[in-house]
């Protein structure tokens, strides 16, 4: 879960997406999960969730743990990280614009 | 050699070698899905010692009552054939009869048919598992069965011929001992795994090695880890057969452990998720691979919340005296960036600081294909499990609707001109 409790989507970031966040400025919004690893934790509402697990049926909710949405495809996850750095944020508005370009 | 397994029983191969094509011809052939074959498999090279066929009535009935064998040997899963009635009655079997188990269109193995018998499928499922919940994947198998079955010895005919990678790994019963005994091993400590392989479970491993070498000098090594990989049914999200196999080898590859305390090998077994019960036949069949000590950690075989997380150590504590073989018993490991290390619950206090292991989480790093830190997992490790992806999983390194469907098999079996015409 996000640190207010809601659901997240866990974006790992590696040395190449912690420059690309530096570049944006937005490398403080990243933070250390577990023994070293950083994450971007981008929020997520109920119709959101919803609207992802329809569209990667693989996907899936870990609802009793982690709070989070696991096994979304390595290139979803690229472009909602690409998302994130283009909007500036972690808030749900970027799966929202995420789905919006994937449905055009 | 001593090649005593559980309850001192000696643990023999069941395979008819040589010309066997003669013997075989005008047996009746009765086909067999995939987690029967590698049961027939485990049963003809000891793995099972000392059940060497499946089970009859009186030996489901004192496994799932009194939890052993009908001469009080100590046993906690039922072995079992499910037969379709209306197969056996066009095959005009009896009890006396051999018939011949085929699978992939090539024999396998001879039936001695003792026994048919019907068995309520709900008592065998409750007794075994503690539920009848069919969420419970060992239930829900149970109830998959026809509800009638075929007891007997078996003689494996066709020895299986295993592809890359999994030929490397390979060993029989006794091919095990005989590798402890190159090895010069006079303890050995199983470890448990359908996992690839992160630094908590290395660090279990080093752990549960000093355990198993007690009190022996350490001038001269004579303490191995083998660790010993669950190869059987697959669901999607399971990390690929391959990449586990690759990846704890990977670990010795890497230097983590040396070549004389690490072992990579694997059983033929599909997980009941039976927790208590799985932990102690578990334990017997590290007790038949040759094996001094075995690993149990929290909620060992369990599935879900249908078990307490020390619910199988307790039981293996009940059971200890019938067992040739000791448990070594371990609490999670968790990460503390306190002390900076990986670390056990057991002994570090900074709980409200500690980083868990999570499943869910190593597995969400792999998925984005992001190579962890060292502390997580070694990168040799990572570089393998994604090159595996790669070669045998159709890019991800657990298991696709694809893998299940387009896999390369675990073995092939040679063609034989010997069915009836």
């Amino acid at each position: 879960m996000t640190k207010d409790g809601g659901i997240k989507i866990d974006v790992w970031i590696n040395e190449e997406r912690l420059e690309k966040l530096k570049a944006a400025g937005l490398a403080e919004i990243a933070r250390e999960k577990f023994a070293g690893m950083m994450v971007l934790e981008i929020a997520c509402t109920e119709e959101l969730k919803d609207a992802l697990l329809r569209k990667y049926p693989s996907a899936k909710y870990d609802s009793s743990t982690t709070h989070s949405i696991e096994l979304i495809p390595r290139e979803a996850k690229d472009r909602i990280f690409s998302t994130a750095l283009k909007l500036h944020s972690t808030g749900p508005e970027v799966i929202s614009q995420f789905l919006q370009e994937k449905n055009d | 050699m001593n090649n005593l397994g559980h309850n001192y029983k000696p643990v023999l191969e069941h395979i008819m070698r040589g010309e066997v094509e003669k013997k075989l011809h005008g047996l009746q052939v009765l086909p067999v899905r995939r987690e029967i074959a590698h049961e027939v498999i485990s049963l003809a090279y000891g793995f099972f010692t000392p059940v060497s066929g499946f089970m009859g009535r009186d030996e489901v009935d004192t496994t799932l009552s009194r939890m052993e064998l009908p001469d009080g040997t100590l046993w906690s899963i039922p072995i079992v054939l499910d037969v379709k009635r209306e197969e056996v009655k066009r095959l005009g079997l009896k009890p006396g009869d051999s018939v011949l188990l085929e699978y992939l269109g090539a024999p396998l193995a001879t039936l001695d048919i003792d026994e048919f018998f019907s068995y309520d499928l709900g008592k065998m499922a409750e007794m075994t598992y503690g539920t009848r919940d069919v969420k419970h994947p060992g239930v829900k198998r149970t109830m998959e069965y026809s509800g009638d079955f075929v007891a007997g010895r078996i003689n494996l005919v066709n020895e299986p011929v295993f592809n890359e990678p999994f030929s490397e790994f390979w060993k029989t019963p006794l091919q095990h001992r005989e590798a402890f005994a190159m090895k010069n091993w006079k303890n050995v400590v199983a470890h448990q795994t359908r996992n690839v392989p992160h630094t908590g479970h290395e660090s279990l491993m080093k752990q549960a090695w000093f355990a198993a070498n007690e009190d022996m000098p350490v001038d001269e090594i004579h303490t191995g880890v083998l660790v010993n990989a669950i190869i059987g049914e697959k669901r999607t999200g399971d990390y690929i057969d391959e990449a586990i196999l690759l990846g704890q080898d990977a670990l010795r590859k890497g230097g983590y452990f040396k070549d004389n305390v690490h072992m990579v090998t694997f059983t033929l077994w599909d997980m009941r998720y039976a927790g208590p019960r799985e932990a102690i036949f578990h334990a017997i069949l590290r007790t038949n691979l040759g094996c001094t000590h075995h690993m149990f950690g929290r909620d060992h075989a369990g599935v879900g919340n249908f078990y307490k997380p020390y619910d199988a150590q307790d039981m293996l504590k009940a059971e200890r005296d019938k067992l040739r073989i000791k448990p070594v018993f371990l609490r999670e490991n968790w990460y503390c960036p306190v002390c900076n290390e990986v670390t056990n619950e057991a002994l570090c206090s900074h709980e409200s600081q500690s980083q868990n292991f999570s499943g869910t989480l190593i597995r969400s790093i792999l998925t984005d294909g992001v190579k962890p830190t060292k502390r997580v997992m070694r990168p040799e490790v990572f570089d393998v499990v994604m090159s595996s992806a790669e070669k045998y999983g159709f890019g991800s390194p657990f298991v696709t609707n694809e893998y299940l469907k387009s896999r390369q098999p675990v073995f092939n079996l040679k063609k034989m001109e010997v069915f009836a015409s």
